[in-house]
């Protein structure tokens, strides 16, 4: 199950816009970072389940804070919430290990269906660990 | 500057996240024609007095001497005016891509016709795809004049005053852009008329609501 959630995004406006397209009634635990090197600190410090990641950012990028990601933790799910749908900007952060690509502006559909999906490969990666 | 023409930083904000996902979404309808990947940056918002539009302007490029120009205006409840700006002899730049993409009548028409028919469609795809998107999501549909090329002309005469509109205020949203390939690089300046900076206010409001 997904518990905590971490979102990086250096708009406060995109993160506030993609806390109102999640569920509510999950209890999410929700943790916010404003550039790529925030967000790989704090996904460090808490592990989230999940983490939803900006690119064009100050500091550090969101496909150079991915890398540290998946270089720290090769299971992280990371989804890409960009409005760069550019085909190369897709390939390159799929080929870095990002989970899947969603565009901006976000659909609250679309949310719904991608916290489905990353819970379904959570439970694998745990029964994988546990077997 | 009547105090109604000021923007709160949640404005501010918004205009930034919107002109992002607007700028995303006309970076990569042309990526898809000129096969290059278009890097882009975080825009930057700014109302003003329309006095000091052209040297803050001039400020934003300075780093280039020359510079060819595509203008175009926008009507609807959202409007204003586009401007891009390209390092001079990006219009050859873009050439070369399209090329690659065999574009094979370009071959025969004389380079001047063909840096003038290319900026002016690349202006085109990036000023309408952003403009649209934009408007789009504020629920706003706009019309466009059609585009003008404006070729090499020294940085500083960018933007020029029209002294009738010299009180009044615009809201200016710029971002730049490099493509990985081609050696072009730019700017695009989406310049708010003032008689729309009450309704823009209204449907940022009306846009954030939703998310609420």
């Amino acid at each position: 199950m997904i518990k905590k959630i971490l979102i990086v995004d250096d708009s406060p406006v995109a993160r506030r816009m993609l806390k109102s397209c999640l569920p509510k009634d999950r209890g999410f635990e929700l943790f916010e970072a404003s550039n790529g090197k925030e967000g790989f600190e704090k996904y460090k410090d808490i592990r989230p389940d999940l983490t939803f990641m900006d690119l064009t950012m100050p500091v550090m990028t969101g496909y150079e804070s991915l890398e540290e990601i998946i270089k720290y933790d090769k299971d992280a799910i990371v989804i890409i919430a960009t409005a760069d749908i550019q085909m190369k900007a897709i390939k390159t952060v799929l080929d870095s290990g990002a989970y899947m690509v969603l565009r901006k502006p976000l659909k609250e559909e679309d949310i719904q269906k991608a916290l489905s999906v990353a819970e379904d490969t959570l439970l694998k990666q745990k029964g994988s660990v546990n077997a | 500057m009547p105090e109604s023409y000021t923007l709160t930083e949640e404005e501010r904000e918004i205009l930034q996240e919107l002109m992002n996902i607007a700028f995303g979404k006309s970076a990569a309808d042309l990526a898809d024609v000129i096969n290059t990947h278009v890097e882009l940056r975080i825009p930057d918002i700014k109302l003003m007095p329309i006095s000091e539009l052209p040297a803050y302007v001039q400020e934003k490029i300075k780093g280039y001497t020359n510079i060819d120009m595509v203008e175009q205006s926008f009507y609807g409840r959202f409007k204003g005016d586009a401007v891009l700006v390209f390092s001079q002899g990006a219009g050859r730049g873009l050439i070369s891509l399209l090329q690659n993409d065999e574009h094979e009548a370009l071959e025969s028409d004389p380079i001047d016709i063909l840096e003038t028919e290319t900026l002016m469609e690349a202006g085109n795809i990036l000023i309408s795809a952003c403009v649209g998107k934009f408007a789009e999501m504020l629920k706003d549909v706009v019309t466009y004049a059609p585009p003008m090329v404006v070729f090499n002309k020294h940085y500083s005469e960018a933007i020029s005053l029209n002294h009738d509109k010299k009180d009044m205020a615009a809201i200016v949203m710029k971002t730049d852009f490099t493509f990985t390939k081609g050696d072009v690089s730019g700017f695009l300046f989406l310049i708010t008329a003032q008689e729309s900076i009450k309704w823009l206010k209204e449907a940022l409001q009306s846009f954030m609501e939703q998310y609420e």
